[in-house]
């Protein structure tokens, strides 16, 4: 085993290690997910030598530059405000959802006018419309890392992968009996992933598209779904009360997580795949260890339902979004509740924290979404000028730009 | 009410139905929307995209969706014809100059094949003006021809005081009861 050269992931930190193995190239991940900008260096780089055989001695001070680097990263736009940098009359009909390709500079708007839309983030400027859906354009994303294909679900039961590129149309995905309404590619870009209100969800090639198999199981409709970090598992959210984990390779359910009393809203899994989260109608968020099935802890607070869930980039916090207004922050280990992020006139549809893990945005049907100081829930910054609610919120890689899309048919692009 | 709530109202239960609010613009179908789930109707604007509200009649609950009317928009109202158990036509009774346009839209809608069987509820609102048509006058305007299999109930009303919505809503919904009992 030779090292060939290092590669630096920011979000969540690590260091990736690309080595030789008989004549093959292989990576490897050093993961430093508790990395602060207080962390004592010169003791991580020595317990990163010492533990990592791939590393020699020689390599320290390369090393030492490289985790400067990481703490940089997670110490920039610290304190900057966010101001409006374009309204982008994007559609003329209410928006669905909107996401990022990973290097920030396009991003896709989905909408009831059956169309999905490419931006440039830079000028604002509209680059391609992907049309060809008979019905609402609901659930949308790109196959990042790579960024070169897009995916987009539809209420006219099929999904279409496109070239993100060119916007020729690659392939119609045809299968499900009922509206797509979540969908993910793998982390390798090889597979799509469709839940639909048909009670299933599938799993399609890429390359070919064609349904590899499909996940039956669940006894109503699907709301979420998410792969794990390898792409090896797939989570799915139901209105029966229940999510499953799946074993991608062979399309078997490894585990159903019961316990919720109410339809689960929203799904995820931790970076490392150990841990999910599943938001429900019940007000409860639970944490499940994903190797046993077994609920690790029972969330509870809100007076209303639970609408969204998410990790931070590491696992380490997670946040709750309700309908009654407000968000809370739970460290993930313990369950105590860190912050109550309270504020908004009216529920909370989407939460995210930025990929630093410093900073979370909820959007809000009080049509403000609102930026927060992920640690004193402080709330840092209200957005304010979408003339209706907001669906949809998501930051950047770099977490220096933010895209909301409203019912009011209109997208809007924060930068600081 | 966030994109949950959304797909909430997509799915449906034995005592939930679907219906589906359409009409020109300006004919008052959000204002009604919002008499009937007793929201203020002070100030209303123009709906670009849609509402939905549920509506609570006799044990049922009616998740109802308002599409906006502009011409703009009236090509997306097939997005929301799957699974509906009723359809509302909203109908300005005293806009005589566009009763032939209205009357045109409704004919489009009554001959969609997804629309088939599916009991329709024509309002004819803003019975509160001195220059609105009576509802004789307005169903000979509508020229509705034979309608095979399909219940039209005309019902006069004025989204504005509330007057004649709720007696509409249950006939509506007598109907569709009636239709799933005897296996349609």
């Amino acid at each position: 085993m030779k090292l060939k050269r290092f590669l630096l992931r920011y979000y969540p930190p690590g260091i990736l290690l690309e080595y030789e193995q008989g004549n093959e190239l292989h990576t490897k991940a050093v993961d430093l997910l508790t990395l602060t900008p207080d962390t004592d260096v010169e003791v991580l780089v020595n317990t990163i030598v010492r533990h990592e055989p791939l590393i020699s001695e020689q390599r320290k001070p390369q090393v030492r530059k490289l985790v400067y680097k990481l703490i940089e990263k997670l110490e920039s736009n610290e304190a900057q405000n966010f101001y409006l940098f374009k309204i982008l009359r994007a559609h003329i009909l209410p928006l669905t959802n909107c996401a990022f390709n990973k290097s920030g500079d396009r991003f896709i708007t989905g909408s009831y006018d059956r169309t999905c839309k490419v931006w440039n983030t830079m000028t604002g400027e509209e680059m391609l419309t992907l049309e060809g859906h008979k019905n609402v354009v609901y659930a949308i994303a790109f196959n990042n890392p790579f960024g070169d294909k897009i995916v987009t679900g539809s209420f006219d039961k099929t999904a279409k992968l496109w070239n993100a590129e060119t916007g020729e149309l690659l392939h119609t995905l045809r299968g499900h009996a009922t509206e797509i309404v979540c969908l993910s590619f793998d982390p390798h870009g090889a597979i799509v992933a469709t839940g639909s209100m048909d009670s299933t969800a599938k799993l399609w090639d890429v390359e070919r598209g064609v349904e590899l198999c499909t996940l039956i199981g669940h006894t109503a409709e699907i709301v979420s779904l998410n792969f794990n970090t390898e792409g090896d598992r797939c989570l799915t959210g139901s209105f029966d009360h229940t999510t499953k984990i799946w074993d991608v390779p062979t399309g078997r359910c490894l585990h159903t997580l019961s316990g919720h009393r109410g339809e689960i809203s929203s799904t995820q899994f931790d970076f490392s795949g150990e841990l999910c989260i599943t938001g429900s109608i019940d007000r409860t968020c639970k944490v499940w260890n994903t190797m046993t099935g077994q609920c690790v802890n029972t969330l509870r607070g809100h007076n209303d339902e639970i609408l969204d869930v998410a990790f931070s980039c590491t696992g380490a916090r997670l946040v709750t979004a309700s309908a009654d207004g407000t968000a809370r922050v739970y460290n993930t280990m313990t369950g105590a509740c860190q912050a109550i992020l309270i504020g908004h006139e009216g529920e909370i549809s989407k939460v995210a924290f930025n990929p630093q893990g410093t900073k979370i945005i909820t959007a809000s049907s009080d049509r403000t979404c609102r930026i927060w100081d992920a640690q004193s829930g402080d709330c840092l910054q209200v957005l304010e000028g979408h003339t209706d609610e907001i669906f949809s919120a998501a930051f950047n890689y770099e977490g220096d730009t933010i895209i909301t899309g409203s019912k009011d048919n209109t997208c809007r692009i924060w930068k600081c | 009410m966030g994109l949950l709530t959304l797909l909430r109202a997509l799915k449906q239960n034995d005592q939930e139905y679907r219906v589906l609010m359409l009409g020109l613009d300006n004919s008052g179908k959000t204002t009604a929307l919002k008499q009937l789930a007793g929201e203020d109707v002070a100030h209303i604007t123009p709906t670009q995209g849609f509402n939905i509200k549920s509506v609570q009649t006799e044990g049922f609950k009616l998740n109802v969706w308002d599409i906006g009317g502009q011409k703009s928009i009236r090509p997306y109202w097939k997005n929301y014809y799957d699974a509906t158990d009723g359809l509302i036509y909203m109908i300005d009774s005293a806009d005589r100059n566009r009763a032939e346009e209205t009357a045109e839209e409704l004919a489009i809608l009554l001959d969609e094949e997804k629309l088939d069987g599916v009991t329709v509820l024509l309002f004819a609102n803003k019975q509160d003006l001195i220059t609105a048509m009576p509802p004789e006058e307005l169903m000979s305007a509508l020229k509705l021809t034979s309608q095979r299999g399909r219940k039209i109930i005309m019902q006069p009303c004025s989204a504005k005081t509330g007057d004649g919505l709720q007696e509409g809503l249950k006939q509506l919904l007598d109907v569709i009861n009636a239709a799933k009992a005897s296996g349609k």
